[in-house]
């Protein structure tokens, strides 16, 4: 099969002006990258994964080996024009303001000036800064300045997504939503290549990691392989009696098994969420930071089916969910899907008081996806639908059906 | 296309909201209103009229070279230096395009600012004269200098070729003589025959008292009513007063070789000048034969005291060509001509290094350009003692650099000389096609090879 990413023992090594004091940046690299792919590049500082990724796009040229980004050389301009990249800190020319930063990108990418505009707004709608798209980006925040690096890379519906350390930067709504985003996008069939040191974020997201030290690759495979610990169980329920409790820690007991009963904590994720959104619907003032509140529309509740990064990346089937209940994407999601009983799993993180079973994996939203697997048909359907495909093919079926079904 | 254009427009936004180009905006929109109320000159129209358009001119393009040097070598330097340059060639544009999207960006400003205060410059020299009109009505030397304004200023002269005198024939006799004598200084042989050369040259410009000059010119179409004598008198001894006589004539050559009556009138004045300085006699444009050959003739006479000695460019016979507005466009565009190839100089040296180093490069190379004329001379003449090394390498960057002084299109407008067609021509492409192509072509090559996010300390 055609790899998205593909590298030859790729090697970087930078030596000073006079040739002396070398760095092996990248050393004798193999990577390989499906496509549809979230892979994450995990390593510590100065472990050469953004000289990998220079490399990928020609901005550095490897001392040796060499990389196939699309099937092609990532200096084309025929491959670059399928791949979206944001680099390690967001580059902005400081004079523009934002909505002219994205329409810079947007005719660096020929796009013609109507699907320009549109795609301009949406994106500023998605990350959150309409508010202030006519403030210089010179005077944003980081994180502000972040999201418009995310939004520039995403102009063009890329193919493959480049992603260096994504959510340095943002706020716990921000790095949500890009997560939610970056599944949303590989269920579309997209490719994307994923820098962090924020594990966590890489762990939900990731289908498959690589962790660089000194340049060259320690471990790869599936995050869910990688991870899973499959000789434990993990069972939550809503609160329950006592005797319920006694009574199943015998049922355990009698399976000669050694059980623990905690109840659980909240993630401190969800929580903050919870928290800003509780701010706003009361209104209160936000100096400055406007972009947060606005994150995620799915906060927002008079319009919640308005929202871009949903139009951006969702099927039709969540938006019922989606109004429900402000929860990831992914969750939400898969409960219009699940059958038998993860099905109990989906509507316990969704909040409904029924009890659900799992494994102790990564993460639960990983099971899901993987009882999700069997169900690939309808995703894929859906993956048709959304908005982006909706900006660049205006005459497809599909979009009639997404509005009537956001009309209804 | 598209992306070039996004990269030329961004580009100016850079220059105007970094406030680069802001100032040099700001200075030249101060200083050209205050030269036009300050300017003096000699006190007369014509002197107000060559300072303003000379200091106008001369200021806008010095202001807009600078200018282009800068924002050119800014524009690529910063947009590599703050990296932003990462996301932009990462997108589908060639590294080629994406300089020439810098290059026009820059020049469409260029363009901008200089159609702006050319017409400015231009527009207030139209006005003067109306101005001086209104401001001196009761003076009655007022329509003369009117006059005088339009046939020597508001106008393009161009000049008739004065045929290269032969003196080969005289130098060898003179060389034979003195031989003769044994009188030989000890020099090589072409030394001694250049300073001969050199000295009978000046002697046939030099005309002692009572003794007369004659340049004689062929195929003379006169186009309009009115000739000039544009003329530079140096002399032996200068007079108290600096001023001397002169008996200038003009019309068949038969007469005043031959003293045959000519069919044609003729002119004939004397007149006294000051040395050292040019003047310019008006003459009906009548007095050329109908054979097309034309004589103008000069006596020193009696009241002077001295020998009277016309410098190399010291005569020139003018005549109307064109139009003043249309010889003004064409030094505009002389001007814009040098603007380009500064631009394409600021991006060439800004593919290759930092911003301070590109710009001291630039600022170096124009001004040698700036003075060519004089560095190829001094260069000339000293490079017999150099060796090979210094032939070859140094002597040939300079000739490679454009002569903005030969090509100066004040001069042209100053002296209300035509600035043809030609002229322009040649200077596009020696300047545009030629020079400014290389360079261009050589910061594709290494841009395109370089290694942009590697960071060179
Ligand atoms: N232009 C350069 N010249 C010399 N050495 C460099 C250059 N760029 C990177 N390096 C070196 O290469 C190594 C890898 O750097 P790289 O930026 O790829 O690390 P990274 O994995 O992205 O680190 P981080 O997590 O801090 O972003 C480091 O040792 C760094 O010092
Ligand atoms: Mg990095």
């Amino acid at each position: 099969m055609e790899y998205a990413v593909e590298t030859f023992s790729l090697t970087k090594i930078f030596s000073d002006w006079w040739g002396r004091a070398k760095v092996y940046a990248v050393d004798d690299l193999n990577l390989q990258i499906k496509k549809n792919e979230v892979f994450g590049l995990l390593g510590p500082n100065g472990s050469g994964k953004s000289t990998t990724i220079k490399m990928l796009l020609g901005l550095l040229h490897p001392t040796k080996g060499k990389a196939v980004v699309l099937g092609g050389d990532g200096t084309d301009p025929k491959i670059n024009s399928r791949i979206g990249f944001l680099p390690e800190e967001s580059y902005l020319y400081k004079y523009l303001n934002a909505r002219e930063t994205l329409d810079f990108y947007g005719r660096l990418f020929g796009l013609p000036s109507e699907l320009r505009k549109m795609r301009v707004e949406a994106l500023l709608d998605m990350v959150g800064l309409k508010a202030v798209a006519n403030r210089s980006v010179g005077t944003y925040s980081k994180g502000m300045a972040r999201r418009i690096g995310l939004a520039q890379a995403l102009i063009n519906d890329p193919e493959l997504l480049i992603l260096d350390e994504p959510t340095t930067g943002l706020d716990p709504i921000g790095t949500r939503q890009i997560k939610d985003l970056i599944l949303k996008l590989a269920q579309r069939g997209k490719t994307i290549l994923l820098c962090s040191h924020l594990l966590a974020d890489v762990e939900d997201v990731c289908d498959r990691i690589a962790i660089l030290y000194g340049g060259k690759i320690q471990t790869q495979g599936r995050v869910r392989e990688l991870l899973q610990q499959t000789n434990k169980i993990q069972i939550t329920t809503e609160a329950i009696s006592d005797a319920t409790v006694q009574k199943i820690e015998r049922l355990i007991k009698d399976e000669q098994a050694e059980c623990e009963i905690a109840s659980p904590l909240d993630k401190l994720e969800s929580f903050f969420i919870r928290t800003v959104a509780a701010a706003q619907q009361q209104a209160q003032p936000t100096s400055g930071a406007v972009s947060t509140t606005k994150i995620g529309g799915f906060l927002v509740e008079e319009s919640p089916v308005e929202k871009i990064l949903d139009k951006l990346v969702s099927a039709p089937l969540t938006e019922k969910a989606v109004q429900k209940e402000p929860m990831t994407e992914k969750v939400v999601q898969d409960e219009s899907l699940a059958s038998g009983p993860d099905e109990h799993l989906l509507t316990e993180l969704t909040g409904s008081p029924e009890t659900s079973v799992s494994k102790p994996v990564a993460k639960e939203e990983k099971v899901e996806e993987e009882s999700a697997e069997s169900q690939q048909v309808p995703q894929k359907e859906q993956i048709r639908k959304d908005i982006l495909d909706r900006l660049t093919d205006t005459s497809s079926p599909p979009q009639k059906d997404d509005r009537q079904k956001e009309n209804s | 296309m598209r992306s070039i254009w996004a990269v030329a427009k961004n580009t100016i936004k850079q220059a105007l909201r970094m406030k680069v180009a802001v100032v040099f905006i700001v200075l030249l929109l101060v200083l050209l209103p205050v030269l036009g109320m300050t300017t003096t000159g000699d006190e007369t129209l014509k002197g107000r009229l060559q300072t303003f358009v000379s200091y106008g001119l001369s200021l806008t393009s010095l202001l807009l070279c600078i200018l282009t040097i800068i924002v050119s070598v800014y524009t690529v330097t910063s947009d590599i230096k703050h990296r932003q340059i990462y996301t932009v060639v990462t997108k589908p544009i060639r590294r080629y395009q994406f300089l020439l999207g810098k290059l026009f960006g820059i020049m469409m400003l260029d363009v901008i600012l200089l159609a702006l205060f050319s017409a400015f410059i231009y527009a207030y020299a139209v006005y003067m004269p109306k101005k001086y009109k209104a401001d001196h009505k009761e003076n009655p030397q007022v329509s003369n200098e009117i006059t005088q304004v339009n046939n020597e200023f508001f106008t393009a002269r161009a000049a008739l070729v004065i045929p290269e005198i032969d003196v080969t024939r005289e130098v060898n006799e003179r060389y034979q003589e003195l031989k003769g004598m044994d009188r030989l200084p000890d020099l090589p042989y072409e030394q001694i025959i250049s300073e001969l050369t050199e000295q009978a040259k000046v002697r046939k410009r030099t005309s002692n008292i009572g003794q007369k000059l004659i340049w004689e010119f062929d195929n003379v179409k006169p186009l309009t009513k009115s000739m000039f004598i544009r003329f530079k008198y140096d002399v032996a001894v200068t007079p108290p007063d600096m001023q001397v006589f002169g008996m200038w004539y003009a019309g068949d050559p038969n007469y005043v070789k031959y003293g045959q009556q000519p069919e044609t009138p003729y002119y004939e004045n004397i007149l006294r000048h000051s040395v050292q300085t040019f003047h310019e006699i008006e003459f009906p444009a009548n007095v050329v034969p109908k054979s097309g050959h034309l004589a103008i003739a000069f006596m020193n006479i009696y009241p002077n005291n001295t020998s009277i000695i016309f410098p190399d460019d010291g005569l020139a016979v003018l005549y109307k060509a064109d139009t003043f507005t249309a010889n003004f466009v064409r030094a505009v565009f002389l001007i814009l001509f040098r603007l380009f190839f500064l631009a394409c100089l600021g991006i060439l040296a800004s593919t290759f290094v930092s911003f301070p180093v590109a710009i001291l490069m630039c600022l170096v190379l124009f001004s040698t350009a700036a003075i060519s004329g004089f560095v190829i001379e001094s260069f000339d003449s000293l490079s017999s003692d150099l060796n090979i090394f210094y032939s070859y390498s140094i002597k040939w960057m300079i000739r490679f650099l454009p002569q903005f002084d030969k090509f100066s299109p004040t001069e042209f407008i100053v002296s209300a000389r035509l600035l043809s067609w030609s002229i322009l021509a040649r200077c596009a492409v020696s300047m545009v096609f030629i020079k400014s192509f290389i360079l261009l072509a050589l910061s594709f090559i290494i841009f395109r090879y370089r290694e942009i996010a590697k960071i060179i300390v």
